[in-house]
């Protein structure tokens, strides 16, 4: 029973991060919704950044933001089996958070880098404040270069808790990304259509690729499909056995039990009685079974997070129920009960045919 | 006049194990009637207990008949005789068979609930009778932590829950001392007498044959007054 809710809490989860890590070599970000997303060709290359002045002039391009996206892998031994890189930085020029992070909050006591390129500001995730004791105005040293923590994100987003962002220059020096960006994001005018920009954009300006939403949904989507395809079928396969492991029990627990349901029957009891008998008795070891794999499976979730997230236990805790929901919970807890009750049906017939006097003699 | 409670006629029961065929009661012919205190002596294997499970409607004869209060047996159908062995028998076993989660009252509240007795009234008549099987003390013990002796009275109590008219007990004192195996039958033999209750016990023990009304010995399947 445990391995169902190891594999309905945590394989989804883990796969879609693992694959869309392998797809974009690590280069997950957030990006605004309703945005475009343009990027060098091949993925993963850099652009120049007056190539955002070119994407500006484009005809319905309502605003343009370069960024510049740099990975942190770690260099630690068990560094591939690590999920989530280390930490990200983001170069992202003064005044356009919002792009980036939409409406993400700052904790009590932050505020957004100032507009002043004088001023060297980070906004970092929480993982990272945590891990390096970095609290507001704390100073990160950095390449001769001095920041002062401006503020600290207020979310557990995996890739979010563990990035710094800082002005684009800023970032372009630390990385020797001199006058390079990776990425620019498009904001369209009103009145045109996401697909017309891009097709715009890819048509005018060589050597970028385009994606709205939607293609960057086409480009998951079938790795997210065989991703639910493979839980699907990792979850049948698990069903079954459990359903077959709750039935030799059941199977097991009759024919150990055989002079007590003789008896019932010499007594009296209906048939009915003894069926349902053994249907409740399995489908309450199906519940307990049940409850106990979940809670192993949380546990495994979370520590199985930490360990490949490379981030405290702690970290995790309060968005448990964002990936075990209640529902999923719920809906677990009452296939299986239900199952582990069809899985009972044959042993409860056994039991009910149970011959009175071989099992009395 | 007496009631006739047990008339079994021509009794016949064989079993075909492989190729050999098993006469275990042969043609047995037998009368019992209300509060009579019945004894059935006969060696191991000599058809005991398979003629109990006829009387008992446990089990179907190959041939012959049981009448039930002068009722045909033969024309009832499972339901109906599953009723009967409720409502109108009592089984006591010779290894108890007292069902080992629940405790000495819920064993006795069992038949009683199976027969859609009150929850109120199958616990005050469970205790009621726990307490003439001196048992007072013991309503929340469960089988294992009762003593041998104490189990049996429990089933000699659960016999007794719907109030029955026959009582059919396999080798009562079977897993008993000879002391105790005496103090059950006793209690059996009182209880019966007050409650005039019939009883059908099947034995190896002398004891019983002495205080029984009527003996029948049972060798190779075939029955006589004794």
């Amino acid at each position: 029973m445990p391995i169902i809710a190891v594999g309905a809490t945590t394989s989804r989860y883990f796969s879609i991060i693992k694959e869309m890590n392998l797809l974009y070599s690590g280069d997950i970000i957030v990006i605004a919704r309703g945005s475009i997303f343009v990027q060098a060709v091949p993925i993963g290359g850099s652009l120049q950044e007056n190539t955002v002045d070119k994407v500006k002039h484009v005809e319905g391009v309502k605003a343009a933001v370069p960024m510049l996206c740099v990975i942190g892998l770690s260099t630690y031994k068990y560094s591939l089996a690590q999920l989530v890189p280390l930490n990200v930085t983001i170069g992202i020029p003064l005044g356009n958070w919002s792009f980036l992070v939409g409406t993400t909050p700052l904790r009590p006591g932050g505020s957004w880098p100032s507009t002043d390129s004088s001023q060297e500001e980070v906004v970092i995730g929480t993982y990272l404040a945590q891990r390096y004791s970095l609290i507001v105005n704390s100073t990160i040293r950095t390449k001769n270069h001095e920041l002062r923590v401006a503020g600290i994100l207020d979310t557990p987003s995996a890739i979010l808790t563990r990035t710094i962002i800082m002005p684009l220059e800023v970032a372009q020096e630390i990385h020797g990304y001199n006058m390079l960006i990776n990425m620019i994001v498009v904001e369209p005018q009103e009145g045109i259509t996401e697909k017309e920009l891009v097709d715009r954009i890819e048509e005018e300006i060589g050597g970028v690729k385009a994606l709205t939403d939607d293609e960057r949904n086409e480009i998951i989507e079938p790795i997210l499909r065989d991703v639910e395809a493979w839980n699907l079928g990792i979850r049948s396969v698990l069903f079954s056995i459990s359903m077959l492991i709750v039935m030799i029990v059941a199977t097991t627990n009759v024919s150990e039990r055989k002079i007590e349901f003789a008896t019932l029957d010499a007594i009296g009891a209906p048939k009915s009685c003894i069926l349902r008998m053994v249907i409740i008795e399995t489908g309450l070891i199906g519940l307990f079974g049940c409850v106990g794999g979940i809670l192993l499976g949380v546990v495994a979730a979370v520590l199985m997070i930490s360990f490949y997230a490379s981030v405290p236990v702690s970290f995790v805790l309060p968005d448990l129920f964002v990936i075990v929901t209640p529902t999923m919970m719920l809906g677990t807890l009452l296939s299986v009960v239900v199952l582990s009750c069809i899985a009972g049906v044959i042993p409860a017939m056994v039991a009910a045919r149970i011959s009175k006097t071989e099992a009395l003699r | 006049m007496k009631t006739l409670i047990v008339k079994a006629v021509e009794l016949t029961r064989i079993y075909h194990l492989g190729a050999s065929v098993i006469v275990a009661v042969n043609k047995a012919n037998l009368e019992i009637e209300e509060a009579t205190f019945v004894s059935i002596m006969g060696p191991s294997g000599s058809g005991k207990t398979t003629l109990l499970n006829l009387i008992g409607l446990c089990d179907h004869p190959t041939s012959g008949k049981v009448f039930f209060k002068r009722k045909d047996t033969s024309l009832l159908t499972e339901k109906e005789r599953r009723k009967i062995r409720l409502l109108n028998i009592g089984f006591v076993f010779q290894t108890f068979n007292l069902l080992p989660t629940l405790t000495a009252l819920e064993n006795v509240e069992l038949p009683m609930a199976l027969a859609g007795i009150p929850s109120n009234v199958q616990r005050e008549r469970a205790t009621q009778l726990l307490e003439t099987v001196n048992l007072g003390n013991r309503l929340r013990h469960r089988p294992k932590e009762l003593s041998a002796g104490e189990m049996q009275r429990v089933a000699v109590a659960r016999a007794l829950a719907n109030d029955p008219f026959l009582i059919l007990a396999d080798e009562p004192t079977g897993e008993l001392d000879s002391e105790m195996g005496a103090e059950i039958v006793k209690l059996i033999w009182d209880l019966c007498r007050k409650r005039k209750t019939t009883v059908i016990v099947v034995t190896h023990d002398e004891y019983i044959t002495r205080i029984s009304d009527i003996n029948y010995r049972i060798s190779d399947g075939s029955i006589k007054r004794g």
